[in-house]
């Protein structure tokens, strides 16, 4: 269509639409009454109601009416415009007009479904309607602003999502930068044994992703790293990265080990945090044994060759007091490093995927099961390394005293479902319950007993997989676990009571049981407010990242070029989270193939009447305004600018306008939602 | 003079009307959410969309009182998550300025609030916006606009009585010179 | 904790029919029927309606079959099933003592004991049909004078609620005493209401009877209407529960405390005092009514180890999952009951956790306990000697 456009003072013709929305709006607006008000309005050629102005049909009228009847502005009053304020400016443009010359109408979210009577909602879509119409005459056409997108990827977090996402793009040829807290990827996946509902080895699939990454030519690996800083926007965000030291030359160390074996510690004696304290490392140490990068690194906090506690500043200071085995060790290749210091990276990328995870429920919170008090009474993923050929047992199944448990009580919901700690279902608390049933009668034919609120096992194959365990001889009980002490009558083998009533028979249970493994569910990660604040991300009420729309817009958040991937957004299993991973990806590729982000027209500029003042200069986060000499007043970097309107509030003399958002226009919105009669 | 400063009594029919500066990513966002999660409240507030409760000019929100507005409701981000570094901020100034202002003029200060809502949170917009509606609903109508017209009638009465006055004392326009002597009558 | 007392989920007038439409109530529609109240109940193997499934009955609309049945009979108010709920249900403060009330209308054999004591508290306003004119009388042994509020005609600081058990029973006394020496050691302008002090009414919100809770609450409300004083204080964990959670709906206006909060919040001044060793390992018995049922765990704790050469060392079951005396909820008159239906005593099984401590002392913060816990020492076997002391009794031994 031929564009149009309007000659000078030619006369305002505005086409007013309003959207039944099936049901939704109609049924408690009334659409026609709002149309019909909405006619006698000045300006209003065309006044129409459609069951839905999304639809192809609905944007096409606005196209036949704006060529038909020479509109020149376009008001539609349906949903909020974060959802279609896009389509319909779309529409617009289709019809031949600037796009800015539409305006919308908020009436299904603030209006049809936040209001019940039908009189006082059929007000508001006047009041909000007349709004809109006295408002749009004032638009001015304005040109959408095109700017480029880095193609450089930041990752944030290195678990399975984080790697998956990676890959994903990493082998499509985008630059991505992985940065992990740890000094190894793997997150939680690395350390579970075996995945529901396939039983397959975690590591067999993990390990293979986990090698792809530290060999990938299009991936900068950072582990032991932070993200310190996040500045600039969609397409163009300036990252600092904070490298720890890990006191060894990541190009260097060959990952040999030679300087672990040669340690002046002849026997480890430091808690292994990959395998949760249950096992013991030495100073100097691979994180385990598949560490991606396979680089070692040294603690600081017990190694002899540093001084102990930390510096103010975080750092450490060498104490030279050690005989340096582990140097001597390394030989030529003089990868040990104790004056590392941090390394402070500074990165440009146009997109960001958060996939920095969940921690696991701290079950000291409750105290009744004993946890941290009863050497018997384990956390699930403290299982998993037990249960893990690699872990600290090898494999075995044993209790601290090195027996193996004949009788194991798996508690759910510990951590979940609980107003008194977490309110919301972990989701994947059940199904790995029921594998670790599985894996410890494999490993130990002790008995097992569930202790369950309610069985949840939707997905694919997991009803199957609940039916499999059950037919294996587990005992499970629906109840939940009252409480965990000693047994009275034996107590010095460590042997505990796990009482419950049984809900299904109406029973009391005690049952003295070997080992109590609890099933903590996820939480959010401690960190999560600290990201949340340098990424602008919002959170849920439970500290779970948000995404942009919970069924439309899953993997967005409310930060353009920033996507969540995993259990940052909540908790999820593995399938789910590398899902959403690819989707995040897929989310990041298609902003950087398309190479520009276009940004609202909603820019501030600067009238003649500047009298050079100077007081908008410092309210300006983006130093977006500066101070023109030879004119005497200030002047807009139209590209630094954001569009936040905080200068234009403050010019005292009026001389600072703000597209989309004008003065004037603002003032008919006032004038119009404040409309005498519909109260 | 004693009518001018009373409100017109709450009649069955009134309702306050309240109006709203929403900034886009928050406080508009909850209002969204709260339209999703069908949280019911009063319809008696109209939200205006602002990018960032940092283009809240005072003077939009004493035109919406003049315009005839009961209350003025201000949303933003919380503090530290402004979408704009600290838009949010800016205005908080600019309430605290605008609190005491209103309040020289007479104007109760409830009938302006600021909040800062997340996007995050629909049930309390549900809740901000339900008792800022119950307050004012309390408070009565403020009536701004059928103040002015009183206010005008009264100038124009006082400016007519001063003229008929004056042509009472056959003297036009009072001299410079004379200046002080209708006072020192009045006095006596 | 979730679940304190909110005077708005509880209102005087709430009966089982009305129950599910209050706030209360709308929780209990979310209750998931986990089992956990059940599982926790000191006594739940012995109900046939253990509370998961009286909320349920209540729900379905078979709550008669819960009142006919004796179950309720069982519960000794202890705040276990409340204080682990996943959902915070109001179980011992909210849905049980309705029912127990409808249980009591409702039930032709209710224990005689039990009948006995409820009989008394209304005639005499005290459970063991004591003369209310010797409720002072303890005043003549406390080696101090104690002022009586009618006779002090002025503004006290503190209106010490001396209650029943510490008025009439011998090892109460002592505790009595305990609190008068302390008392006067950190110089508290304190009085008592003398003869004229009724019965508290139990915890208030567990009591079988809201009609005879209300005639003790507002004839003792009376009195604190009549005298000035700026806060109650009180040894008995169960009193004080009464005027924290259910006198402010008669009208209190002042604060309560129990003598473990208020010796706690003065330590400071009271711990220079404290010279005298003793020299005992102590365990605590955390009393439901302070514990579980205001989350006041840490007090009594503060004040024993405030004590020069006191061994603090816990029981199996502490804090948040402590047993039950078996005192509460009318338990302290349903023992010779319990013994019938063959159900173990809970002091016993408390005693048996206090014994296997090793610990020498007892250390318990409610004058039921005392008696209680004597008692069962007397049955369960122990090699060591133990004894069972107030924590206030231990603290007036220290003073110089």
């Amino acid at each position: 269509m031929k564009p149009i456009v309007p000659k000078k003072n030619e006369p305002v013709r505005i086409g007013f639409y309003i959207c039944h929305c099936g049901t939704n709006i109609a049924s408690v607006v009334d659409v026609e009454a709002v149309a019909k008000y909405a006619a006698t309005l000045p300006n209003v050629a065309v006044s129409r109601t459609y069951k839905y102005m999304c639809s192809d049909p609905g944007q096409e009228l606005i196209q036949q009416d704006i060529q038909e009847s020479r509109l020149n502005r376009i008001v539609v009053a349906a949903c909020s415009p974060l959802l279609h304020e896009h389509t319909f400016r779309k529409a617009t443009e289709a019809g031949g007009l600037n796009p800015f010359y539409f305006q919308m109408v908020n009436i299904r979210e603030h209006d049809s479904w936040v209001h019940t009577d039908r009189t006082e909602a059929t007000r508001k879509a006047m009041a909000l309607a007349r709004a809109a119409i006295q408002r749009v005459p004032h638009h001015k056409p304005l040109e959408v602003k095109k700017v480029g997108i880095n193609p450089n990827v930041l990752i944030v977090g290195g678990g399975i999502g984080g790697i998956h996402a990676a890959l994903t793009l990493a082998n499509a040829g985008k630059m991505v930068y992985l940065v992990e807290k740890e000094a190894t990827i793997g997150g939680h996946m690395a350390k579970f044994d075996k995945t529901f509902p396939t039983l397959d080895c975690a590591m067999c699939v993990l390990s293979p992703k986990m090698a792809a990454i530290g060999s990938h030519p299009n991936i900068h690996l950072w582990t032991y790293s932070e993200v310190a800083k996040v500045d600039g926007y969609v397409g163009n965000f300036k990252v600092t990265v904070r490298r720890k030291p890990r006191y060894i030359l990541e190009d260097l160390c060959t990952g040999c080990q030679e300087c672990v074996n040669a340690c002046v510690y002849k026997d480890a004696k430091f808690a292994d945090e990959f395998n949760l304290g249950l096992g013991k490392r030495k100073p100097i140490f691979l994180p385990f044994p598949q560490a991606i990068p396979p680089v070692t690194m040294i603690d600081p906090e017990v190694c002899l060759n540093f001084k102990r506690g930390k510096n103010p500043d975080g750092s450490h200071t060498v104490s030279d007091k050690c005989k340096k085995t582990c140097v001597e060790a390394c030989g030529d290749r003089k990868a040990i490093d104790f004056k590392q210091t941090q390394e402070i990276k500074e990165i440009t990328v146009g997109t960001i995927i958060v996939a920095t995870g969940f921690q696991i429920f701290d079950a000291r919170r409750i105290p009744y099961y004993g946890y941290g008090v009863y050497p018997n009474v384990y956390n699930a993923l403290e299982v998993e390394r037990l249960i893990n050929a690699s872990g600290p047992t090898e494999g075995e199944v044993i209790l601290r005293n090195g027996q193996v448990p004949k009788k194991v009580a798996i508690v759910h919901c510990v951590g979940s479902r609980d107003e008194n700690t977490n309110r919301w279902c972990s989701r994947v608390c059940c199904l790995y319950s029921l594998k670790l049933a599985h894996l410890i009668k494999e490993h130990t034919h002790a008995e097992v007993y569930n202790f369950y609120i309610d069985m949840r096992t939707p997905g694919k194959g997991m009803e199957e997989f609940y039916n499999r365990i059950a037919e294996e001889g587990m005992h499970l009980i629906r109840g939940r676990v009252a409480d965990v002490y000693p047994d009275p009558n034996d107590g010095a083998t460590g042997r505990l009571v796990v009482q419950a009533e049984d809900t299904l028979t109406n029973k009391i249970l005690k049952i003295p049981v070997d080992m109590v493994v609890l099933a903590t569910g996820l939480e959010p990660h401690p960190e999560a407010e600290s990201l949340r604040r340098m990424f602008n991300l919002s959170c849920s009420s439970e500290g779970w990242f948000l995404e942009r729309h919970p069924k439309l817009a899953p993997v967005n958040t409310f930060t353009d070029g920033i996507f969540l991937a995993g259990c940052c957004q909540g908790p999820k299993d593995i399938p789910d989270t590398v899902a959403q991973a690819g989707a995040a990806a897929a989310e990041a590729f298609a902003l950087i193939d398309k190479g520009h982000v276009e940004q609202e027209p909603n820019t501030a500029y600067i009238l003649d009447d500047c009298c050079g003042c100077k007081s908008c200069i410092p309210l300006c986060p983006y130093t977006a305004i500066s101070f023109a000499e030879d004119t005497k007043k200030a002047i807009i970097n139209e590209t630094l600018c954001k569009g936040c309107g905080t200068c234009v509030a403050s010019c005292p003399s009026g001389s600072i306008v703000q597209n989309l958002f004008e003065d004037v226009e603002i003032y008919s919105e006032i004038d119009g939602v404040l409309a005498e009669g519909l109260f | 003079m004693a009518n001018a400063t009373q409100s017109p009594l709450p009649n069955s029919t009134w309702k306050p009307r309240i109006v709203a500066f929403f900034c886009n990513w928050c406080t508009y966002t909850a209002a969204d959410l709260a339209g999703v999660s069908r949280m019911k409240h009063f319809s008696n507030v109209r939200i205006i969309r602002l990018m960032c409760s940092g283009r809240v000019d005072p003077q939009f929100v004493l035109e919406a009182l003049a315009k005839g507005a009961d209350a003025v409701l201000i949303g933003g981000c919380h503090p530290n998550d402004c979408h704009y570094v600290e838009g949010n901020y800016k205005c908080l100034r600019r309430y605290q300025m605008l609190k005491r202002m209103i309040a020289d003029m007479g104007i109760e200060p409830e009938r302006l609030r600021l909040e800062w809502i997340s996007a995050a949170e629909g049930e309390k917009l549900k809740r901000v916006v339900n008792e800022m509606v119950e307050t004012i609903t309390k408070l009565g109508p403020l009536g701004l606009p059928q103040k002015f017209e009183q206010w005008d009638r009264e100038m124009e009465e006082f400016a007519n009585h001063v003229a008929a006055r004056d042509a009472a004392a056959g003297g036009g326009c009072a001299e410079h010179g004379t200046n002080t002597q209708p006072l020192e009558t009045a006095h006596a | 904790m979730v679940a304190l007392l909110e005077p708005a989920v509880v209102d005087k007038a709430t009966t089982l029919e009305t129950l599910l439409e209050t706030p209360a109530g709308k929780r209990m529609m979310t209750c998931i029927q986990c089992g956990t109240c059940a599982g926790t109940c000191p006594y739940g193997e012995h109900m046939e309606f253990a509370p998961r499934l009286v909320i349920n009955m209540l729900r379905g609309g078979f709550i008669d079959e819960v009142i006919k049945s004796d179950s309720l009979l069982r519960c000794v108010a202890c705040y276990a099933c409340l204080a682990k709920c996943p959902r915070g249900i109001r179980l011992t403060d909210v849905l049980l003592p309705l029912v127990k009330e409808q249980v009591l209308v409702t039930r032709t054999e209710i224990p005689a004991e039990f009948q006995k004591s409820l009989e008394n508290m209304h005639r005499y306003g005290n459970p063991m049909g004591e003369s209310p004119r010797k409720r002072a009388a303890w005043t003549a042994t406390a080696g101090t004078k104690i002022p009586i509020l009618a006779e002090v005609k002025r503004t006290v600081d503190v209106l010490w609620f001396v209650e029943c058990y510490p008025s009439f029973y011998a090892r109460g006394q002592d505790n009595c005493r305990a609190v008068a020496k302390l008392f006067q050691a950190l110089g508290v302008d304190f009085a008592i209401l003398g003869n004229e002090e009724k019965c508290a009414g139990e915890c208030g919100q567990v009591t079988w009877e809201s009609g005879l809770f209300e005639s003790l609450a507002e004839d003792n409300m009376k009195l604190f209407k009549k005298y000035q004083f700026r806060r109650i204080v009180t040894a008995d964990a169960h009193a004080y529960n009464a005027f924290h959670f259910r006198y402010p709906m008669f009208g209190l206006t002042q604060p309560a405390e129990h003598t473990t909060q208020f010796f706690a919040r003065h330590l400071d001044q009271l711990k220079p005092r404290l010279t005298r060793p003793v020299n005992r390992t102590v365990t605590y018995h955390d009393p439901c009514c302070l514990g579980r049922a205001t989350g006041s765990y840490d007090e009594g704790r503060a004040l024993l180890q405030a004590i020069p050469g006191v061994k603090l060392v816990e029981m199996v079951h502490n804090r948040v999952n402590s047993i039950c005396c078996g005192g509460g909820g009318g338990g302290m008159w349903l023992d010779t009951y319990y013994k019938q239906k063959g159900m173990e005593r809970l002091s016993e099984r408390r005693v048996r956790e206090a014994v296997a401590t090793g610990a020498d002392v007892l250390a318990v913060s409610c004058p039921y306990e005392i008696s209680r816990f004597e008692d069962a020492l007397k049955t369960v076997p122990h090699d060591k000697p133990m004894v069972v002391r107030d924590v206030v009794e231990l603290l007036a031994e220290s003073l110089a």
